[in-house]
């Protein structure tokens, strides 16, 4: 459905002096310099997939997702939607998609929302039987229905995303791209959200690419995730995968009735406080249950507990990892 | 087919329509502006005039005709897409339209037709009203003049457009450009004959002005209107102004092209 091929993006800034004095003699010599937002990124998304696109402020993953929409062109390489070059063919390859920013909207802040639908209706050329289905399909799972006739500018954050969702799927697209729909929403509007993404996903098998800080949204929706920094990408698996790969290690944490540290040759003493002693040990050597078995014969055992690396773990392990 | 491609460009003009009677109170400062502009012209020309003619035949009446009409026609070369370009930069509000099936240039067109035909009620009735019981009722010289005019106009107005797209696509590549959009506002107002008729300036002055789009805007259909120039005269700059909106049309279509790719896009 989406292919990116050996896509790099460059920006020419240009520099400027700091304080008065910089900025008189930018009036005269400007320095230029290349920043490399995107390096050089490669894959491939099948219908119907859930994609989280993640990575850390100013990653590129901000720019990636503007050159897959047709926003911004890349400097080489190129986004095939669905087979065809988004930046060649923008104004047909652009019906294939649906984008949501969280933080900007295409809803016209001085029309009711309902009349904003209508521009979008007649801009995409959708039959109005069509039109009126998605509308009713969007109603049940978001309830937007009695939004229709309120002025943009008078909802709240949680109902503009309503919105906007609601605006982005309205010709039907193939692809939605969701740039952090979640910022800023509270409990009960990233509930909906989610539950809208996996249900247009389930019913008409739309592909989604969802950029996001929310580890909840991760977890809860992504079967594959997508990890960049500095423009090249990082990790590319589901989660269980991209867990095993970046902490393929856990922490056994061994209570004992007496202040003894038994030691075991497969597991690697992290810290020990009164009589608990942490053990970590590679899953890939041996299993929690043998270590317990293991220890247990050295010395009698009070409780156990197992820690696994915690999603955020991972995401921070893998933005703070350099290629 | 043609129909069906247009139909999304008559939309977003009806919805402009319906956007731009949201606003009631914008509009109001420009009638204000406009009428002032208007009187003290019409008090500088009355002073200088009295009751003699000048050279061309052109009367004290014939002047204040020329200031009322000035200032309705600046009604319709009001343009918002050098501002709409740079504030879609400066927001990155450009990332919208670029993510629609749309020509973006079509859509800033036919928003730009939009907020001028509110204006034609909002404005262009309220200062041509003022205008006739302030100073006097702009009649047209003669009434076989008014096809010229109409098709004059309208270059006119295409020339006016597209001048002012093709400026506005430097905010494209630079991000500020309040400084020089004001200092082209200045421009077109001084050379374009819209206060001053540029039969006024010394010949080589006025020579190099005719040389120039900017006189093709304001100048042209003016001089149709309170019938300052003969017909021959008409006919070769109508020429002249056509040669000049082609020449811009093609800028123009040149340019668009080439500065979407270049598109910065602000922020998140």
């Amino acid at each position: 459905m989406i292919t990116v091929r050996d896509l790099y993006k460059e920006y020419r800034v240009t520099e400027r002096g700091r304080g008065l004095g910089g900025t008189l003699k930018a009036l005269f010599k400007q320095e230029e310099k290349i920043i490399k937002a995107v390096n050089g990124l490669d894959f491939y998304v099948g219908k119907g997939e859930i994609v989280g696109f993640i990575g850390p402020n100013g990653s590129g993953k901000s720019t990636t997702i503007k050159m897959m929409t047709g926003i911004l062109a890349p400097t080489s390489g190129e986004v095939l939607i669905d087979g065809r070059n988004i930046t060649r063919y923008r104004k047909e390859a652009v019906r294939d998609i649906g984008v949501v920013f969280g933080q900007r909207t295409q809803l016209n802040w001085d029309l009711r929302l309902e009349e904003s639908f209508e521009l979008l209706r007649h801009i995409y050329r959708i039959e109005k039987k069509d039109y009126r289905e998605t509308l009713e399909v969007m109603d049940s799972i978001l309830g937007v229905g009695e939004l229709l006739n309120k002025p943009v500018r008078q909802m709240s954050l949680g109902q503009r995303v309503k919105g906007d969702l609601t605006a982005a799927m309205l010709h039907s697209p193939k692809v939605l791209f969701l740039d952090e729909p979640t910022i800023g929403l509270d409990v009960g509007s990233k509930y909906a959200l989610r539950k809208f993404i996996k249900e247009i996903n389930a019913i008409k098998g739309t592909t989604v690419i969802l950029t996001t800080h929310d580890l909840g949204d991760i977890q809860e929706l992504c079967e594959r995730l997508i990890i960049i920094n500095g423009g090249v990408m990082m990790e590319d698996g589901n989660l269980s995968e991209i867990v095993e790969r970046i902490a393929p290690y856990r922490t056994l944490a061994v209570e004992y009735y007496d202040a003894v540290v038994p030691e075991h040759a497969k597991a690697e003493i992290l810290s020990v406080s009164d009589n608990v002693v942490r053990y970590k040990f590679m899953k890939a050597d041996m299993t929690a249950a043998e270590l317990i078995r293991d220890l247990s014969e050295l010395y009698p055992i009070k409780d156990v507990g197992i820690e696994e690396a915690g999603i955020d773990d991972i995401i921070r392990i893998a933005y703070e990892m350099k290629k | 087919m043609f129909d069906g491609a247009l139909d999304k460009y008559l939309f977003v003009y009806k919805t402009r329509i319906i956007r731009s009677f949201t606003y009631k109170f914008e509009v109001y400062g420009n009638i204000l502006m406009q009428v002032i502009i208007m009187i003290t012209t019409a008090f500088f020309w009355k002073a200088l005039f009295g009751s003699e003619t000048f050279g061309n035949g052109i009367t004290a009446d014939s002047m204040l005709t020329y200031t009322v009409m000035s200032s309705v026609l600046s009604v319709l070369f009001t343009t918002g897409v050098e501002r709409r370009m740079q504030q879609s930069v400066e927001k990155g509000s450009i990332a919208i339209d670029m993510m629609r099936p749309v020509n973006v240039f079509g859509v800033f067109l036919a928003e730009d037709l939009g907020s001028l035909t509110a204006l034609l009620v909002q404005n262009l009735l309220p200062i041509l009203l003022l205008g006739s019981l302030l100073i006097q009722v702009p009649v047209i010289a003669s009434p076989s003049a008014i096809p010229l005019f109409a098709v004059s106009l309208v270059l006119s107005m295409g020339i006016n457009w597209l001048m002012a797209a093709i400026f506005g696509m430097w905010a494209f590549t630079a991000i500020s450009m309040d400084a020089l959009f004001q200092a082209k506002k200045h421009l077109i107002r001084l050379l374009s004959g819209s206060i001053i008729p540029i039969w006024f300036f010394p010949k080589w002055l006025a020579d190099i002005l005719n040389a120039l789009p900017f006189v093709y805007i304001y100048q042209l259909p003016l001089d149709i209107y309170i019938g300052s120039a003969t017909d021959e005269e008409i006919y070769s700059r109508i020429l002249l102004q056509l040669v000049w909106a082609l020449v811009l049309a093609a800028l123009f279509c040149l340019l668009s092209k080439r500065v979407l790719k270049k598109v910065l896009v602000q922020g998140g």
